[in-house]
């Protein structure tokens, strides 16, 4: 299971980063951004993650002796969640910028943005 | 005593922020005070901690949030570092609010806000301890960034800001993975459990660690991986470039600081590499740039990138570390955010167009401020700092890091003089005032106020700044402050202050130091008495001339290296602005300029290595460099020579004493040139003076000397404007006395001592006579003048007596010199050399007959008739100057005996003997007072002779003459005055090709064709940018594994 998950963690961020290289549209960079995103947040949940581990609410079926054992760790979930929402505010001032660069120039091609040199 | 937490500073400011977003856009003028309110709230809470810190009073302060200690919660810490940057952080932000009042206002409570959460972002990040905050920080700084550079408008702000997204973006994404890793392997994000559990020595945890403070150093914009910041910089409002650059890059730069040691010091190395690959990357592709933001931007950069060799060399700089740090940040906070907030007011995009600036003289003293700090003059904060970086990487053999980081510095001096050339003397034709809003001066004045102060109270804080006398420079301050008074004030005051120093100062002067003090104060004197000829305010002119003689009188009083190097750099300031001052003189201050910081770079190399060895900074410890004593006293010898214009050294000379006002060029001829003998003195009396070990470095110096003797003299005969004779003249007597110090025997000290005090007498009179010759008649071109001495018989008898002393014959005072060179050359059997000597001072004599015959005799030109006799005020310190000449003529014995004296300190061996007047060497002997009272006699005979005799003849009118059947009707005709040496030309012109000169552009050519070649990979595309920060973090990667 970790494995698995670090492995789509980290393929859907070089996934992400092509995209973002690649791409002319200014549209699907921000989409390789978030899959970029994405990939993070699945690697954040994954290294939190202990096998068998249950949801991390102390109550009677996880008792208090042990509970390390037995709860995933909350930190990485709590942390995804900050890191979740702090993509979303870059994603969306991204598109904003998008728009503004559309109206702008009529265009979305990225190389149509190229007036500062050197 | 309870202070403010901290965290208020993040409460008010979310809380404020919320109210605001509840005001909406109605209330925009309430809503921009209380954002103000907002700032200063913060500035407070920092400063109250600064200054509770500072005195001792409290003790740091950790916040813990929730309840709960670390790493179970998130803790901020307030240490005295911490309160000092978010104090410049929050004082940035107060004025940059000011400053951008009008933009913030008409964009509405939205972008106030936006506004106040980045500042309270940059708070936190420097406050936190927590790596998952910090990020979350980071993050919310950058969309706020983002948010307000598309205040700006226009799309290029638009594109800069979406490439900015994008890059910090995945930097950010970097971080991200490097916080979960290292969380993963230490189970902790407070930085300073993380850096006790050392993760590097766990599996893997290293490229954690490497993947957070890389993406910290990508942050920071490292070259080359910064294009995205480039455009930001260039694109955005120039208050957003301030902020950007003072307390963005500060911040971040903080953050760096905080966490470096999460990899133990492992990176440190690599932190400094990168750093100093940004610090000489940045400045040396500035040198192309002609945009005035984004070359600022590429500044910054390099800035920061000195800040981080000096973040990686922590463990070798100390407890210096801080100090060095924040020496080089404060300057580059306060200059860069000045620089910045100018450009939004001077509004012009071309750095040639800043010519404007000179509608408004005081924007030119900003200006100067900023620039001068940025690149490290005393008194600013980063001249001390980088003192003590060069000292202390010298000390520990890291000479290659002093060499990189000085290139650096030069490469930075060269696109901030040329700028602040062009806006000081560039050439531009229609120059077009510019309006300014007061709110936006404040804060520029504000900091450049503050450079001055901080710079006063951090010097204390060297080993020796202690020790530094700022005495002179209140003084010019004072006048500085009156400068709006009349000339005849302001001179008036100049010269009693000279006066009174020097009167202090000269009882504590051993006798080869008041010999230089005299020349410098004395001579000041009486050039600053020829000042009465100008009429009005001269504005500028009284603040510069005493900052350089307050130089030149710090560096004969220096006790220690450091107030030496202190005042050596003043008078490289003052100088460059009084020689900046003259027409057409912006090309040759600038090379002046570079000349003199090179040199001033190798000295400060040298000066630190004279330090290896020794706890103390006296300067007695140039006596028996230890430590590459060839590289040492090389490297000091060629700093100086920088100076006195040695030949390859030489190119700036011409032009600025050539160009210079006419009482500028004696002050920066005969005066300025000698602080650089008085340095060779020092290196040599260092050298061992008569037990010298180093005679290689000796015999160099002398060939050196020997040549440019020659060529300057060469040079000088093929010139029409009577004051680069002169100039070129200078560099040819320069030879001579370095030659003289070269030998290191006692004759020739002598011989280059009585060329020094010479040379001071006679060129100060040559060229305040041609000077003010000049001012009546209006041009330097010798061939526009002649038969001048009808109209100034007073200006001809003082550039007759000028030039007889110069060149050296009987009666007068430079016989003196020559006789005791030839016998010292005899003595010492440099054969060769001394053919050069006595074949140049023959060349001499090809161009100093035209001063007098050219200017002075032939036929007057017709617009000259009326010229009237030159100014009183120069013709007092002249014939003042003619005594000393005369005096020293009729008993020189007055003077060489006390200097044999002297001398015979350093060189007991082979003195003079004198017999009464008579003096005795080896190879002969010379009475010189009855030689000069033999040959005045005959002359005044031979004159009374003649004089009686031609009682009868009638006087020749000027056309009186008939000239192959044709009559010569205008003056032009009966005058040989142009290109006199055509034959002589002819044949030597090979020897007059500027070969130096070709040389140096040759260089200058090269670097800034590797710059604009370099540049090009900013090729402005956002996804570029993106590849060249994947590439960045790959190649480290590769390198630090490798490596």
């Amino acid at each position: 299971m970790e494995i698995i998950a670090l492995i789509t963690g980290f393929s859907l961020i070089l996934i992400g980063l092509y995209g973002i290289l690649s791409k002319r549209n200014i549209i699907k960079i921000i989409v390789g951004f978030s899959l970029f995103d994405t990939g993070l947040h699945v690697l954040i949940v994954t290294v939190g993650y202990i096998k068998g581990g249950t949801a991390p609410i102390l109550d009677s079926v996880v008792g208090t002796t042990d509970v390390a054992s037995k709860i995933v760790d909350p930190v990485p979930q709590a942390l995804v969640l900050t890191a979740i929402v702090i993509g979303l505010g870059v994603t969306a001032l991204m598109l904003a910028y998008a728009l503004k660069m559309y109206q702008a120039k009529k265009s979305l091609d990225i190389s149509d943005f190229k007036d500062m040199k050197w | 005593m309870n202070l403010i937490s901290p965290i208020y500073i993040v409460a008010v400011s979310l809380g404020i922020a919320f109210f605001m977003g509840l005001l909406g856009n109605k209330a925009q003028r309430s809503s921009y005070l209380i954002l103000l309110a907002a700032l200063l709230f913060n500035t407070f809470v920092s400063l109250q901690w600064v200054f509770g810190l500072g005195s001792g009073l409290v003790e740091a302060m950790q916040v813990y949030t929730a309840g709960f200690k670390p790493p179970f919660s998130i803790n901020l810490l307030m240490g005295l570092n911490e309160s000092v940057i978010t104090a410049l952080i929050n004082i940035v932000g107060v004025l940059g609010a000011i400053y951008m009042m009008s933009s913030l206002k008409k964009n509405g409570t939205g972008s106030q806000v936006v506004f106040l959460i980045l500042f309270m972002s940059l708070n936190v990040i420097v406050l936190s301890r927590d790596l998952f905050n910090i990020f979350v920080f980071l993050e919310v700084g950058s969309i706020a960034l983002a948010g307000l550079i598309i205040l700006q408008k226009g799309t290029n702000a638009i594109s800069a800001g979406f490439k900015y997204m994008l890059a910090t973006g995945i930097i950010s994404g970097i971080l991200l993975i490097g916080i979960i890793f290292i969380y993963r392997f230490t189970g902790s994000l407070n930085i300073d459990s993380i850096i006790t559990a050392n993760p590097i020595l766990k599996q893997g945890a290293f490229v954690s660690a490497f993947l957070i403070i890389i993406a910290i150093v990508l942050e920071l914009k490292s070259f080359p991986a910064n294009g995205w910041g480039l455009d930001v910089y260039e694109a955005s409002h120039p208050g957003i470039g301030a902020i950007l650059s003072a307390a963005s890059a500060t911040a971040t730069y903080f953050v760096l600081y905080k966490i470096v040691d999460i990899a133990g010091s492992q990176l440190n190395y690599y932190i400094s590499i990168i750093g100093v690959i940004s610090f000489v990357g940045s400045n040396l592709l500035a040198l192309k740039q002609e945009n005035s933001k984004r070359l600022l931007g590429y500044s910054s950069i390099g800035q920061i990138g000195l800040l981080m060799i000096i973040l990686g060399f922590k463990d070798i700089l100390g407890e210096n570390t801080t100090y060095v740090a924040f020496g080089i940040l404060v300057s580059h906070y306060l200059a860069k955010a000045g620089l910045f907030w100018l450009s939004g007011i001077v509004k012009q995009k071309n750095i040639k167009g800043w010519a404007v600036i000179r509608k408004k003289p005081y924007f030119l003293f900003l200006m100067g401020t900023f620039i001068f700090a940025l690149i490290g003059f005393p008194p600013f904060p980063s001249f001390f700092a980088k003192w003590t970086l060069v000292m202390d990487l010298v000390n520990t053999g890291n000479i290659s890091w002093v060499v990189a980081i000085l290139f650096g510095s030069m490469m930075e001096a060269v696109y901030m003089i040329r700028w602040f050339g062009y806006a000081i003397k560039g050439e531009n034709e229609d120059i077009k005032d510019f309006k300014i809003d007061i709110y936006k001066i404040i804060p520029v004045g504000i900091f450049a106020v503050a450079l001055y102060v901080v710079g006063y109270f951090v010097a204390p804080h060297t080993e020796v700044g202690t020790a530094i006398n700022f005495i002179p420079l209140y003084f010019v301050a004072a006048i500085f402050i009156l400068d709006f008074l009349p000339v005849i004030i302001k001179n008036t005051l100049a010269i009693v202050g000279m006066i009174l120093y020097f009167y202090n100062i000269y009882p504590d002067l051993d006798n080869m130091r008041l010999i230089f003090e005299a020349i410098f104060m004395v001579g000041g004197i009486l050039t600053l008495i020829a000042g009465y000829a100008y009429k009005g305010k001269r504005p500028g002119f009284y603040p510069v001339a005493l900052l350089m003689y307050a130089g030149l009188t710090a560096i004969i009083e220096a006790q220690t290296t450091l107030q030496f190097f202190f005042g050596w750099e003043v008078m490289t300031a003052g100088s460059y602005f009084l020689i900046i001052r003259g027409k057409r003189s912006m090309p040759h201050g600038l090379s002046y300029m570079l000349f003199s910081i090179g040199g001033a770079y190798a000295l400060l190399t040298g000066l630190g290595m004279a330090h290896v060895g020794h706890a103390s900074f006296s300067m007695e410890i140039l006596n028996g460099i230890s430590y590459l004593p060839y590289l040492a006293y090389g490297l000091l010898i060629v700093g100086f020579l920088s100076k006195t214009a040695a030949l390859g050294l030489h190119i700036w000379l011409p032009g600025a004493h050539g160009e210079a006002e006419s009482d500028v060029s004696p002050m920066v001829s005969a005066i300025l040139l000698k602080a650089g003998v008085f340095g060779i003195v020092l290196t040599l009396i260092g050298m061992g003076a008569s037990n010298n070990q180093y005679s290689e470095l000796a015999y160099a110096l002398g060939w050196l000397g020997a040549i440019t003797a020659l060529a300057g003299n060469l040079m000088a005969v093929f010139q029409e404007d009577a004051k680069r004779l002169l100039a070129y003249s200078s560099i040819g007597q320069l030879g001579y006395i370095v030659l003289g110090l070269a030998m290191m025997t006692h004759l020739g000290w002598l011989g280059g001592f009585s060329y020094v005090i010479n040379h001071f007498l006679y060129k100060a009179v040559l060229f305040l006579t041609i000077g003010a010759v000049v001012m009546r008649v209006g041009t330097h071109n010798m061939y526009q003048m002649g038969g001048l001495i009808k109209r100034m018989p007073l200006a001809f008898i003082a550039v007759m007596i000028g030039i007889i002393a110069l060149s050296g014959v009987p009666p007068l005072s430079g016989f003196a010199g020559k006789w005791l060179f030839y016998n010292a050359i005899l003595e010492k059997g440099w054969y060769f050399q001394g053919a050069i000597m006595f074949f140049s001072g023959g060349i001499a004599f090809m161009y100093l007959w035209r001063l007098i015959h050219t200017v002075f005799l032939g036929q007057l030109k017709d617009n000259h008739r009326n010229v009237k006799e030159i100014s009183i005020w120069f013709l007092i310190p002249i014939y003042t100057l003619l005594a000393g000449i005369m005096v020293y003529s009729m008993k020189p014995q007055w003077v060489l005996q006390p200097l044999g004296n002297m001398i015979a300190k350093w060189f007991p061996e082979g003195q003079l003997q004198w017999v009464g007047e008579t003096a005795i060497s080896q190879y002969g002997q010379w009475a010189g007072s009855l030689v000069a009272i033999t040959i005045m006699g005959s002359f005044i005979i031979v004159l009374v002779l003649l004089m009686l005799s031609t009682r009868k003849a009638h006087k020749v009118k000027q056309f009186d003459i008939t000239y192959s059947g044709e009559r010569p009707e205008r003056p032009e005709t009966t005058h040989v005055a142009y290109n006199v040496f055509e034959g002589l030309y002819k044949a030597m012109w090979p020897a007059t090709i500027p070969l130096v000169e070709a040389w140096w552009n040759k260089i200058t050519e090269i670097l800034h064709n590797i710059a604009d070649v370099t540049r090009r990979i900013y090729s402005s595309n956002g996804q570029v940018y993106v590849a060249h920060i994947v590439l960045f973090i790959i190649v480290s990667y590769l390198v630090i594994i490798g490596g």
